[in-house]
């Protein structure tokens, strides 16, 4: 009686509770890597820009190319003239530029990777957070530093919610700061 | 069947309470199946081809293999699942474009005869709302709804996309522009003495005009022939004979204190209904009571205008004349004029004869002549001459003329032909003597009246060319067919008043392979198919205005600049003489002495329609849609007839008659219409049309075909038989939907305070009437919750209301409302967000109305956020009731625990639905508005108080460091509102213009007792009777 029992403890509990366990925490494990968020996600671009070399050492403010970031829900990747307002002079050798200039000249659009995104039936506004002194480093990381850009943040509901609730702790570098709204038409319409 | 003793509505011992409101005939008489019906929340089928196993028949282990194949598919998609996508810059981004901002550019619309300046708003490009031009002087920034839903046509998938040529009869095949134009080129150099004939349908277009006249002299042969579909001619030929001057005046309608329409719908379909509304309700402001207007209509059949009225007569219009004329007689006795009319029927005898209260006309004569100099009588266009010259002459006799407007007057470029040169026409098409026949944007084969046998006779032409947008009739008949570009891809000039120059810019280059239809003339006018180029006629345009307009305006800038200026405001004044001395003719008057008063058979009125006007918007789902103004039947005209006659002919709703006058008929469904003269029946023209794609084709009934070339008096009034015939066709209505359950709520509109209302007089004498009677302690369960920033809110002011629909078709445009059919409105699934009630109160001969719109009322204690089992409608902090789509699950229980029954549930995807996917057309992704998101089926849905543009405020109050302003918000129906009836702002700014009608003493909330505090606030309306009468 008892032996049989340890025998069923053993050859069946046993082996049924571990697998439960161990699937659902490689389940809970793998749906829940930052990686599933798109953190990390650092695609190939069409053309080899550094923002590293732009933002970072030649210290071009983020709104010379980005227009839109002030005035607009769209921070606005800027269209193949920006970048000729430089480079019609600038480096016109280099393989990129060439590369460059033959979209322009085309009138190719670039297919630039999306590398941030928030879902559709979010309505995102740039202008209200970048009105409001929060830095574009909060969400997009350190792109001033970045050769090749990379997503550090991750861009889902609990993301944003987690910075309107607790907007101090998540911007400390700006001392009057409200929550922000948190109702659903604040994003869903 | 409803009896006899039924017809009165219900006495009862409390006066107060004798008041029934009531929504139909039906509903009146207490019809089992309405009761039956009441009870239950939604129609009978509006739940039906809901069950899952009817929609699909796929069986489980297909599913199932479907399932495990979409899950391998998905697995195998996985492996590249952080992939997002492209982001596609601009190469050269235009200037004026910031992504996510909309920018507007100023244009007319000449989709009707008033061509209204509009501000069209673009995102990236794509034009997605039309809005009234502020700097406009006729609409002054609103605009009606037919312009509003042009923007619907412009993305019409079945627009023509390429020139097609006519290879077998009914065939088309494409063909090249060149090689159509050479071909047309040839027919047209090589006329001989042949004529050709352009038809247009008039011209508003002075730069039009000269390329008319640039073709007339290129080839001389060529005639022109205009005609208008509802036109003024009637009223214009008896200003003539009156007044030897060509237009009849514009009316004052603001200085106005009696205003006597007879048989004229002022405010609804005709004039321009825009400016009549906005002057009209100049009068009805609550806030200069003693300025109030006073309204008298007399008319046949219960109009937009019958419903605004304070006190109305049924009359059938063959007794206008005689009404006029008793009028003129009583006033002449009264004050001791001399008439040059004599010999006519007293008041009192007139009275009897036709049955009305006498009380009503003392009371009109003694307001006419109290208010001499500050009354008008209109007559409508339905009327025939004598009438209008009766009526001139009234008018003369009081000294109304004084309220002819002096400012300004309207305008005729190309007058209509007449009678006799569409008679030599057809003639000459039947003789072979026309080589060419021009369809200039005109639709002849659907609106000549039959009996010129125009059709037949374009057989006999050898070349027909038809230019048009869409299909129609009369393309059907042409050799060639040539698509023009919509208002929105065109260039233009207009002029249809004195004082200013409307311009018309393109907002979007040609969708498809469309010219503008100048430029094609200008292209056959130059002999070469190669001449044409894009600029064509824009070059043309700018030439004509550089050398005959600029150098008369004495401007100072150069020409290059003015005319970006003028293109910026879409408006250039000019100073111009209007004729302001008009001396009557007396000699006019000989025509009233042979007028015979004896009627026989039924009068039949044709009358113009609130939504598709002549026919050309027939294929535009959103005017379809939108329930009639006073019926609320929404894709269908009806005959509408009074309750006894009715009965004499044994008729029901949805019953099948024929029409016979002379040896044309129609048969048609009639509508039984509280409000309606006896022995009258009125038809709206514009139904019917044979040819207007998917959506427009056999909508309703073709009218038109009673219309003769030779209608004496008024092309649109007549006597004929009616016969019941066998059969009948559903009229769909939206007006039995979201009804109360009766035998819970009888009287409910009075009792439950839906609609509240009082006079002038009660006003004036107790300016917080309406407040005394609600002083009830209301209770509530839930806690008091404070709104410490914004609180939206909106008033509508009933006074103002007029009832046109302007708002709904805003509403849907603004908001993606998707067109849900026929077959869906039938069944109470039609999705506005904003709908207009209309209450009948006293009894079906002459009944009160009263208009409500009716939306999301916003409340604090909203009933539908506490049963949504997934918390998918909630509250907002700044007052609103949200609904997050994604969370819905489609329970309704909202919906069914909403006491205002406004939420709309998409019982399908109904972009898909529709007419085969016809929604889901490509072109059709472009006219939504991006921040607004498209729903899809099986979720609920309702009025956002457009927090789109609430959003907009705010960011860019944010972006200017300021805090936001109420007042900074409009709604896409308060835009829309020609007469400002609904204002928007903060409940909590108590500075603000809008507190003044939050808390106004007239103000009241639907179902105040429910305490769910809602936060739309009605203005009770006053009705303005006349004292002795109340």
């Amino acid at each position: 009686m008892n032996s049989s029992f340890l025998d069923y403890l053993l050859r069946i509990r046993l082996p049924i509770t571990l697998f439960v366990v161990v699937a659902s925490f490689s389940f809970t494990y793998f749906v829940s890597r930052p990686e599933r968020d798109g953190i990390g996600y650092q695609p190939e671009q069409p053309i080899k820009y550094s923002h590293k070399l732009h933002a970072g050492d030649l210290k071009i403010d983020c709104k010379y190319c980005h227009t839109g970031v002030e005035k607009s829900r769209h921070a606005m990747v800027p269209p193949l003239s920006t970048c000729m307002n430089c480079h019609s002079v600038a480096r016109k050798d280099r393989p990129e530029i060439i590369k460059l200039t033959q979209y322009f000249n085309e009138g190719k659009a670039l297919p630039w990777k999306r590398i941030h995104r928030v879902a559709d039936f979010a309505y995102f506004n740039h202008s209200v957070h970048v009105n409001r002194g929060i830095d574009c480093i909060v969400c997009h990381g350190d792109i001033a530093k970045m050769e090749k850009v990379l997503q550090v943040n991750s861009f889902t509901m609990g993301a944003c919610l987690e910075c309107h609730r607790n907007p101090q702790k998540n911007i400390p570098n700006i001392s009057q700061i409200n929550n922000g709204p948190t109702n659903c038409f604040a994003c869903h319409r | 069947m409803i009896n006899e003793n039924d017809m009165k509505p219900e006495k009862s011992s409390n006066k107060k309470l004798d008041v029934n409101y009531w929504r139909s005939f039906e509903d009146l008489h207490n019809d089992s199946r309405i009761v039956e019906a009441s009870h239950h929340e939604f129609k009978t089928g509006a739940t039906e081809n809901f069950n899952p196993s009817e929609l699909s028949n796929i069986s489980r282990r297909k599913f199932l293999a479907l399932v495990g194949a979409s899950a391998a598919l998905a697995g195998a998609g996985c492996a590249d699942y952080p992939d997002k996508g492209e982001i596609v810059p601009y190469n050269k981004k235009p200037e004026e474009v910031t992504l996510g901002k909309p920018n507007y550019y100023a244009s007319t619309s000449s989709g009707c005869e008033h061509s209204c300046g509009v501000l069209v708003k673009t995102r990236e490009g794509r034009p997605i709302k039309v809005e009234g031009n502020p700097d406009h002087p006729i609409n002054k920034g609103k605009i009606c709804l037919k312009c509003q839903a042009e923007i619907l046509n412009l993305y019409d998938p079945e627009r023509l996309k390429e020139p097609q040529k006519k290879v077998l009869s009914g065939v088309f095949d494409k063909i090249t522009w060149k090689k159509a134009n050479d071909e047309i080129i040839k027919s047209l150099m090589n006329i001989g003495d042949k004529e050709i004939a352009i038809i247009l349908q008039g011209i508003l277009s002075p730069s039009s005009l000269k390329v008319l006249n640039e073709f007339k002299i290129k080839y001389p042969s060529a005639q022109i022939y205009s005609y208008k579909f509802f036109n003024e001619d009637v009223r214009n030929s008896a200003w003539q004979k009156c007044y030897n001057s060509s237009h009849f005046p514009l009316i004052k309608w603001n200085e106005a204190k009696i205003i006597v329409a007879l048989e004229s719908d002022f405010l609804g379909s005709e004039g321009n209904r825009v400016e009549n509304s906005a002057l009209f309700v100049e009068g009805r402001d609550v806030s200069k009571i003693d300025e109030f207007n006073r309204l008298y209509v007399a008319e046949g059949n219960l109009s937009l205008t019958g419903m605004n009225a304070d006190h109305r007569i049924r009359l059938r219009p063959h007794a206008q004349l005689d009404f006029v004329l008793s009028l003129i007689t009583e006033i002449c006795k009264k004050t001791g004029i001399n008439s040059l009319l004599g010999g006519y029927k007293s008041l009192a005898e007139f009275a009897k004869q036709q049955n009305i209260s006498l009380t009503i006309l003392n009371a009109l004569v003694s307001d006419l002549i109290k208010n001499k100099s500050k009354a008008i009588v209109h007559a409508g266009t339905t009327l025939p001459e004598e009438v209008h010259i009766a009526v001139n002459y009234l008018n003369e006799l009081l000294g109304n003329t004084v309220l002819y407007r002096t400012d300004c007057s309207e305008v005729t470029l190309l007058p209509n032909s007449q009678m006799s040169d569409w008679e030599n026409l057809i003639n000459k098409m039947n003789s072979g003597k026309i080589g060419v026949v021009i369809h200039f944007n005109s639709n002849p084969v659907f609106h000549l009246a039959d009996d010129y046998n125009y059709e037949k006779a374009l057989a006999k032409v050898p070349m027909v060319v038809s230019l048009t947008e869409k299909e129609n009739e009369s393309s059907e008949n042409a050799n060639f067919v040539l698509p023009i570009n919509h208002d929105f891809e065109s260039w233009g000039d207009f002029k249809t008043r004195t004082g200013f120059y409307s311009l018309q810019q393109p907002i979007i280059a040609p969708l498809y392979n469309s010219r503008q239809k100048e430029s094609i003339l200008l292209t056959w006018i130059s002999g070469k198919s190669e001449t044409y180029n894009d600029k064509i006629y824009h070059e043309y345009l700018m030439n004509r205005w550089k050398t005959e307009v600029f150098p008369s305006l004495n401007s100072v800038l150069s020409f290059d600049r003015f005319w970006f200026g003028a293109l910026h405001d879409g408006v250039v004044k000019v100073d111009e003489k209007v004729q302001t001395d008009f001396a009557f003719n007396s000699a006019s008057l000989s025509e009233l002495n042979s007028h015979k008063s004896a009627i026989s058979g039924y009068s039949i009125v044709l009358k113009n329609n609130y939504s598709i006007g002549d026919g050309r918007l027939a294929d535009n789902g959103w005017l379809q849609e939108l329930p009639h103004p006073v019926s609320k039947i929404a894709w269908d005209n009806y005959a509408s007839v009074s309750f006894a006659t009715a009965k004499e002919l044994n008729l029901k709703n949805n019953d099948l008659i024929e029409i016979t006058i002379g040896s044309k008929t129609l048969k048609i469904p009639v509508f039984l219409q509280p409000g309606s003269a006896d022995n009258t029946f009125t038809i709206e023209l514009g139904y019917g049309r044979r040819k207007s794609g998917t959506v427009g084709t056999n909508v309703g009934f073709d009218a038109g075909v009673l219309l003769t070339k030779s209608n004496s008096g008024s092309p649109y009034l007549f006597t004929g038989k009616i016969n019941k015939i066998d059969g009948t066709h559903e009229l769909v209505t939206s007006q039995e939907h979201h009804m109360f359950d009766k035998a819970l709520t009888n009287d409910a509109a009075l009792k439950r305070k839906v609609i509240r209302e009082g006079t002038v007089e009660e006003y004036k004498k107790n300016p917080k009437f309406l407040k005394q009677e609600t002083e009830v302690e209301l209770h509530t369960v839930y806690p008091f919750i404070d709104y410490p920033n914004e609180k939206w809110g909106m008033s509508i002011d009933l006074n103002k209301c007029l009832g046109c629909g302007d708002c709904v078709v805003s509403c849907t445009s603004e908001n993606n409302v998707p067109i849900v059919g026929k077959d869906q409105v039938a069944k109470g699934r039609e999705m506005q967000w904003i709908r207009i009630d209309r209450y009948y109160s006293g009894t079906a001969e002459d009944p009160n109305t009263s208009l409500q719109p009716m939306l999301c009322q916003h409340c604090d204690h909203a009933p539908c956020e506490n049963v949504c089992p997934v918390v998918a409608t909630t509250h907002s902090n700044d007052g609103l009731n949200q609904m997050a789509y994604n969370r819905c699950v489609g329970t309704r229980y909202c919906s069914n625990n909403c006491p205002y029954k406004v939420r709309r549930f998409n019982y399908f995807n109904y972009r898909d639905y529709f007419n085969d996917e016809y929604q889901e057309s490509e072109s059709f992704n472009l006219i939504y508005n991006p921040e607004v998101t498209v729903r899809s089926r099986g979720v609920m849905e309702k009025c956002t108080f457009c927090i789109q543009r609430i959003m907009e405020a705010r960011e860019e109050a944010i972006r200017q460091n300021e805090k936001l302003k109420g007042s900074n918000v409009r709604t896409a129906c308060q835009d829309a509102c020609p007469t400002n009836a609904i204002q928007f702002g903060d409940i909590n700014d108590k500075e603000s213009e809008f507190q003044k009608y939050r808390n106004h003493e007239l103000g009241y909330y639907v179902l105040e007792e429910l305490n769910i505090k809602p936060n739309v606030t009605y203005i009770a309306k006053l009705r303005n009777t006349h004292a002795e009468e109340a």
